[in-house]
């Protein structure tokens, strides 16, 4: 107890050095710009920016990447106040009642609300994440090799489910990635496989080239199809963006209950932001004292789903962190960075990397008075951002996605196989695949292949040691949760989008 | 059941068919994993093909390309793209920065932004890009072979 203690202090005076703080802010505030965007998403900036963390110490570029994280989450809900397009499914439900707020004349209010709402929300996370992520690792402890390779089976059944329309095409797509991470050396005998005669494919493909071309690239090409729209006009406001003691005394009972639905949803793998704010949307209209303003402009409207995305943000670490078990595409392309890093998710973060982990987490939670300082003060300015033209994003993350898979070893080969994967990505979304999947499978490929094949040298080839301890039945009984939960949540997201009323919002692009 | 499902399962059978056949060069000790994947992938596929059997005999067959395609510009798209690898192949040749302003300037003016959008956006990324990656990061980006 002391030790964490120590540690957690330990972490707070590491991550308030100038230099973390430098880069915390600047996160934050590239973050809120590609939040804002409605042609972006928060996987796709933190995939774009991946390279950027390389060369700084694992906890500053842990802390700028879940400063983008965050930022984006709160970003999208700018252009959604303003312009009632949410620049992140995230923000979908806020567009309801926050655009209503901008029609009124209130735009600067709905904006102080969201604001507020999401410190809060992201704040509150935080809490779990020092509670439950020590937790969770002590029992990661016990795992061995078979236990290792059911956690990774759980981790593909998990992602494979989520974003796809189809089960099936979704664990196809895992399926596909799986088979792709067994490019390269063979882990235990050494023999080169499939490696199409390149030397640079010896160690694999680089999973941050995959990353940036599934996610970024692709988008690229999403956005070059199809004709370049006129974005609206962002709203003019006039009024304070700022709230009253009253305001924050109504709004606090719908911040606590989104913090606990967000926060759930964060750590339930399979589930996601997106959904986490129509939960809390319908759990604040359901709760609210002044049920005639929804639909009209609530500000509780506004704080509801607000504060359950960004609760989303430090639940969704938790599982990520301490068994490397990505919930959804934002937490993979994260664990993408960590593993960039030479960091390897699981408990050695917190026994080995403790130091480095708690930093982390102190920079998360300086992360969200950023969001505040930064969102409140920047609102204006970003609300002209978000009007950005699609014409302009498209070479300039075209040129991003190229000079950053360049930048990771220097070489060409690189931007190629960049390339190959944003054309790959590019189909992947036309036809319904799911390229978080394919990703997660690149990662987890080999820790799975390893787990196996080293329990089955254990055993002297008998299959039996996979099912040797409780621990293992354990996961094999999640990795069904795994694969069913994706039927229950999809009625779930339906269900509170029904209540909600937001099927006539355009929710951007899946996250 | 859409026609264009029938591309992805043909793409998945190809795929397998391709790794299968350079596993063939492998060690036996080395065959064994990427050939459970394959069968796990062959196995998924064809339930796919089975839900889409179903599928068509419930609800019909439709060509699916309406759908994935809605508002699809080809002249814009594979343009842009063409763009794109015409940039990798002059990145080569000519090095970073004179390919990265061609590509800025030939994409804007191709998309009809007004010209002094042109000059922002491309003196804004050229100059993000030079003090992010080679002031801040160091990197050395490409010349070009002419340049060399």
């Amino acid at each position: 107890m002391l030790e964490t203690l120590f540690l957690m202090g330990q972490g707070f005076i590491n991550a308030l050095s100038p230099m973390n703080l430098l880069f915390a802010a600047a996160g934050t505030a590239i973050g809120i710009v590609i939040g804002c965007l409605p042609g972006l998403s928060a996987a796709m900036g933190v995939a774009l920016l991946l390279p950027m963390t390389f060369t700084m110490a694992p906890e500053t570029g842990l802390i700028v990447l879940g400063a983008i994280y965050c930022g984006a989450i709160f970003g999208g809900s700018i252009s959604a106040i303003l312009i009632h397009t949410p620049g992140t499914p995230a923000s979908a439900a806020t567009a309801i009642e926050g655009y209503q707020l901008t029609l009124r004349g209130k735009a600067g209010k709905a904006l102080a609300v969201a604001c507020f709402s999401s410190f809060c929300g992201g704040l509150l996370s935080c809490i779990s994440l020092y509670f439950f992520a020590p937790l969770l690792a002590q029992l990661a402890m016990k795992f061995g090799s078979p236990e290792y390779f059911w956690l990774s089976v759980f981790g593909l059944t998990i992602i494979a489910g989520v974003s796809s329309k189809s089960m099936v095409k979704g664990l196809m797509s895992g399926a596909f990635g799986l088979l792709l991470s067994t490019i390269g050396m063979d882990p235990i005998e050494g023999a080169k496989r499939f490696m199409f005669g390149q030397a640079s494919l010896y160690e694999g493909i680089n999973t941050t080239c995959a990353l940036i071309g599934l996610f970024s690239m692709s988008q690229v090409l999403i956005l070059a199809e199809t004709k370049i729209k006129e974005r609206a006009k962002a709203a003019k406001f006039t009024d304070k963006i700022a709230l009253t003691g009253s305001e924050i005394k109504r709004l606090t009972p719908t911040i606590l209950r989104s913090w606990v639905i967000g926060n759930l949803i964060g750590i339930l793998p399979g589930a996601g932001a997106s959904i986490a704010c129509f939960m809390g949307y319908n759990a604040a209209r359901q709760f609210s004292k002044h049920k005639e303003e929804f639909g009209h402009g609530s500000i509780e409207g506004v704080a509801g789903p607000e504060a359950a995305n960004n609760a989303v943000t430090g639940g969704s670490l938790i599982p990520m962190l301490t068994l490397g078990i990505p919930g959804e595409s934002v937490t993979a392309v994260l664990m993408g960075g960590l593993i960039i890093q030479g960091l390897q998710p699981g408990p050695e973060l917190f026994t080995r990397y403790a130091p480095m982990t708690y930093t982390f987490f102190a920079g998360f939670v300086l992360v969200q008075f950023f969001m505040l300082g930064i969102g409140l003060l920047g609102c204006r300015g970003f609300a002209q951002i978000s009007r950005l033209s699609d014409a302009i994003l498209i070479p300039s993350v075209a040129v991003l996605c190229v000079v950053g898979s360049f930048a990771i070893h220097k070489n060409f080969t690189d931007v190629v196989i960049m390339m190959i994967f944003g054309i790959i990505g590019y189909m992947v979304r036309k036809f319904g695949l799911n390229p978080a999947a394919i990703v997660l499978a690149l990662i987890l490929g080999p820790i799975g292949e390893k787990g196996l094949r080293r329990s089955l040298v254990l055993s002297g080839g008998s299959p039996a040691i996979l099912f040797s301890t409780p621990v293992c039945w354990v996961l094999i009984g999640l990795c069904v949760f795994g694969i069913l939960s994706p039927i229950f949540m999809n009625r779930v997201e339906q269900k509170s989008l029904e209540q909600a009323g937001g099927g006539d919002i355009v929710a951007p692009m899946e996250d | 059941m859409k026609k264009t499902d029938i591309g992805v399962v043909g793409f998945m059978y190809g795929v397998c068919i391709l790794f299968f056949v350079l596993s063939l060069d492998l060690k036996p000790e080395a065959q064994t994993y990427p050939r459970f994947i394959m069968a796990v992938l062959v196995a998924l596929t064809t339930l796919y093909v089975i839900q889409m059997i179903f599928a068509a005999r419930r609800y019909g067959v439709t060509s699916g390309m309406e759908e994935i395609f809605a508002g699809f510009l080809p002249k814009q798209f594979f343009c842009i793209l063409a763009m794109i690898i015409v940039y990798l192949i002059l990145m080569y040749l000519v090095g970073f920065y004179i390919s990265t302003v061609l590509l800025m300037v030939g994409c804007l003016l191709f998309l009809r932004v007004p010209k002094w959008q042109i000059i922002v956006s491309t003196l804004a990324i050229i100059g993000l890009i030079y003090g992010a990656f080679t002031l801040f990061l160091g990197v050395k980006l490409p010349v070009g072979l002419l340049f060399k």
